[in-house]
């Protein structure tokens, strides 16, 4: 499913092309919540933020981290499309402080390459960042495939992919791993 | 300061957040002698001092039911404070009205600043003020922000401005004020954002967060800027955001709030100098007051 973020801020008369505070957060998540009832088990939700020039981290703690959070509750995937350069530095400064201070990561697939140079905005490690390279250029490899590419240890490797797939950032699919 | 019969004569220390100590701590005696402010060797006024007189005159009315007295404005103050809309508050008298013909004109080439806005104290209100001022602002932004114009430093300050406006609904526990402008000082162009309040304050905010440490309210402010703790809830992200932003800038931040201040240069950050600095015992002076400024 694509929610266009601009089209829903439209709906509930939010003025564009900023998205900031929580009241406004808390407005657009109730209204995409309902938009999602609707979708399937394992299915990806792209959140597409054209038309949108600024996230502030009231919304984005609103917002995007509520979602990831209902995204391993409910078993849907997240990807964000469309990001705007100064809605990443919000999202990857909010992602880092929550996982500094609160022990467990949070990150999101994004469609196109970032100003971090990757597909993803959040606190992962090199390693982690060249599987989701290596799956977002094969689509789809299994545990030996990448294991030959990366030379990292089998054994971490397992444990980053299990990582990654918590995360929901990489998807598990019969052995095989893919980009979201 | 002089005082003469009831009148107190102001000095000419509206410059900057720290000269503005001068005149903080002469409230005592402006409220206790209830006199009227002459205003007549003041020679230049900045937006800090500008709002934070403006909060001084607010809780002056709160106090006793009457407007301080502003007498002897040099016109080129008056015309500045009119223009900034000081006056449409309410809070201070004035006898002498200029007439129109003697007005800045609101015009392109004077718009170089955002007005004094109120932001008040409930969600719903605020919201809708902050997306209003944010619309003005990215009117402005090219007029305002000139000497650093890029694609990005606009969005910087929508964030900024967004944050700090939050804080005042979400924290205070009263209404606050905002204003931007951009000015010459000496070589120097000047823009600088102020956000004030006269509300609890950083140090009561905090006051049920028994796991925080530290020596001083300043120390407590340098924790809320550059660490994501929250006085409502598990994390708070805006000062953090606001502090890393401006560092990027290599801006300074100077917050005070209560009896204590922090500054932090960003401006002399890579000389490898200390950069941070506290000040505690300041006179005490109700609510938080912000300015984020970048020079050029």
């Amino acid at each position: 499913m694509i929610i266009d973020v601009a089209k829903t801020a439209k709906e509930l008369k939010v003025k564009l092309p900023d998205l900031i505070t929580r009241p406004v957060g808390r407005m657009m998540y109730a209204a995409t919540i309902e938009k999602l009832s609707i979708i399937g088990a394992g299915e990806t939700v792209i959140l597409d933020f054209g038309g949108v020039k600024v996230i502030d981290s009231s919304f984005i703690d609103e917002y995007i981290v509520k979602l990831i959070h209902d995204s391993r509750e409910k078993d849907f995937y997240l990807k964000l499309r469309n990001i705007s350069p100064i809605s990443e530095i919000n999202i990857d400064s909010v992602f880092n402080s929550y996982s500094n201070y609160k022990d467990t990561r949070i990150a999101v697939a994004r469609e196109e390459i970032g100003k971090n140079n990757r597909f993803y905005i959040g606190p992962l490690i090199e390693h982690e960042s060249d599987i989701m390279d290596y799956l977002r250029i094969n689509i789809s490899a299994g545990i030996d495939d990448i294991s030959r590419f990366s030379g990292i240890d089998f054994n971490l490797l397992k444990s980053l992919l299990d990582e990654l797939s918590i995360l929901r950032v990489i998807r598990r699919n019969n052995g095989n791993f893919t980009a979201v | 300061m002089s005082v003469s019969g009831n009148i107190i004569i102001m000095p000419d220390k509206f410059r900057d957040p720290y000269i503005f100590e001068n005149i903080l701590s002469m409230q005592e005696e402006i409220f206790s002698e209830r006199a009227s402010l002459d205003m007549s060797r003041v020679a230049f006024m900045e937006p800090y001092s500008m709002l934070s007189f403006l909060i001084m005159g607010r809780n002056y009315l709160r106090t006793s039911g009457e407007k301080l007295k502003l007498i002897n404005v040099p016109i080129h103050i008056q015309q500045y404070l009119t223009r900034m809309d000081f006056f449409e508050n309410g809070a201070f008298n004035m006898p002498e009205v200029l007439k129109d013909n003697m007005m800045f004109k609101r015009n392109v080439s004077s718009s170089r600043l955002l007005e004094i806005t109120m932001i008040p104290n409930k969600e719903r209100q605020s919201v809708n003020v902050i997306s209003s001022v944010i619309a003005l602002f990215r009117k402005r932004a090219s007029i305002i922000l000139k000497y650093w114009m890029n694609d990005s430093v606009t969005d910087y300050f929508v964030t900024v401005i967004s944050e700090l406006c939050q804080n005042i609904f979400e924290h205070s526990l009263d209404s606050g004020y905002m204003a931007m402008q951009t000015y010459r000082s000496g070589n120097e162009n000047i823009a600088r954002l102020v956000i004030s309040d006269s509300g609890i304050g950083i140090l009561k905010s905090f006051s049920g967060r028994d796991d925080l440490h530290y020596a001083g309210a300043a120390e407590l402010i340098e924790m809320a800027l550059t660490t994501p703790i929250s006085s409502k809830r598990e994390f708070g992200y805006g000062l953090c955001q606001v502090n890393s932003i401006v560092e990027r800038l290599k801006g300074v931040v100077f917050i005070r709030s209560g009896g204590s201040s922090l500054t932090a240069l960003y401006d002399r950050k890579d000389t490898n100098s200390k950069h941070i600095f506290h000040r505690n015992g300041l006179v005490q002076f109700d609510g938080t007051q912000i300015s984020i400024s970048l020079s050029a």
